[in-house]
């Protein structure tokens, strides 16, 4: 019985279904059951949380959680369905404190919101961003550009005269 | 085994050893400068001073520590003492851009860093130059149609060579300054005159 199954057989109410994701145990999770499913994780023994990833699939958008365990050298791979509306997941941040950073990621390239994150603003692109860019309907053909402010804040405009030499 | 014997007296070296003054002097290129300025009279201490100076900038060109991506990798491989930049009198790169005279762009320039860069440029000192090293700063390379990074860095600041690579091997990285050392000698008010050549 692979970890996967044991979440089902604790929690059966929270797990939708398992199976296997590149070798890897997969459970699709309830969104509302995320916050408990990770806990159980922890108590599971898996001690890390490796990364977190959001997918656009225009119909729908997807958050994967994937924990590896350094004791029993074991993955696991937690998955959540989102409507493609109003993407929004509880945050893991206060059970794995290394979600905080991972969910912003998310938050700032695919626009996932993450409720009751401590302090969900962009991590990679600077403040003022328009759009997340890792989603399928990002609009490629205005470019923006960052300038500097006068206390080195970024400001983000599609007008880049400032930055761009003239020809 | 046969032990193999070389004939030294029948290697030629590449290059004969000057010994007349005349050849002397062809070797350091001065002949050059002193035949134009035969032909201008007057005009020899603009071409001699000239000469000098640029002798004197490129032969120090001090870099401003700056890297950016996996380039700037290349670019500790290109200080240590393998491919030693400190044949070319480049070894102190200074950690302040006003005390340097030169900039490699050694990495992707993104949109976040890009303000970043030409302040960087803007605060160094005249006379100033820079390379742009890799692809990603040529053009933005393998990010060209990213939405975070910027299309070469030209579009900046002012560029004066570009070495292509991904990330360029030490020796396309020597080659590059070879160049603007060559750039270099030709600056000048001799070299607007057409002295310096």
């Amino acid at each position: 019985m692979n970890a996967a199954e044991e979440l089902k057989q604790a929690m059966p109410a929270a797990v939708v279904s398992t199976g296997m994701l590149i070798d890897k145990p997969l459970a699709i999770i309830k969104k509302e059951e995320i916050l408990k499913a990770a806990g159980k994780v922890k108590e599971m023994g898996f001690d890390n949380l490796s990364v977190i990833t959001g997918i656009d699939y225009r119909d729908r958008f997807e958050v994967i959680y994937n924990f590896f365990s350094y004791k029993k050298k074991e993955n696991l791979v937690l998955k959540v369905v989102l409507d493609h509306e109003a993407p929004s997941v509880d945050s893991v941040a206060s059970i794995w404190k290394v979600a905080d950073w991972l969910e912003r990621e998310t938050y700032d390239l695919v626009g996932i919101k993450f409720t009751g994150h401590p302090n969900l603003v962009r991590i990679l692109l600077p403040d003022g961003w328009n759009g997340h860019p890792l989603r399928k309907d990002y609009d490629m053909e205005t470019e923006q550009f960052v300038t500097m402010g006068e206390d080195g804040e970024d400001i983000v405009s599609t007008d880049g005269s400032n930055l761009l030499r003239r020809r | 085994m046969d032990s193999v014997t070389i004939d030294t007296t029948k290697i030629k070296p590449a290059k004969k050893k000057p010994e007349t003054a005349l050849e002397k002097l062809n070797d350091t290129g001065l002949i050059n400068t002193l035949l134009a300025a035969r032909e201008r009279e007057g005009m020899i201490l603009f071409s001699t001073v000239d000469q000098f100076i640029n002798w004197g900038r490129f032969s120090s060109l001090w870099p401003v520590t700056s890297g950016l991506a996996c380039c700037a990798i290349e670019m500790m491989a290109v200080t240590m003492a393998h491919h030693d930049l400190a044949r070319f009198g480049m070894e102190a790169f200074r950690a302040s851009p006003r005390q340097a005279d030169l900039m490699f762009v050694a990495g992707t320039v993104t949109k976040r860093m890009a303000p970043r860069v030409k302040q960087l440029y803007e605060m160094m000192a005249e006379p100033k130059w820079v390379i742009s090293i890799g692809s990603c700063a040529n053009t933005g390379g393998p990010y060209i149609e990213s939405y975070s990074v910027l299309k070469g860095v030209d579009n900046i600041i002012p560029v004066d060579v570009y070495v292509p690579g991904c990330p360029p091997r030490p020796e396309a990285w020597l080659y590059g300054i070879i160049q603007l050392r060559e750039k270099i000698k030709s600056q000048g008010y001799g070299a607007k005159w057409g002295l310096n050549k």
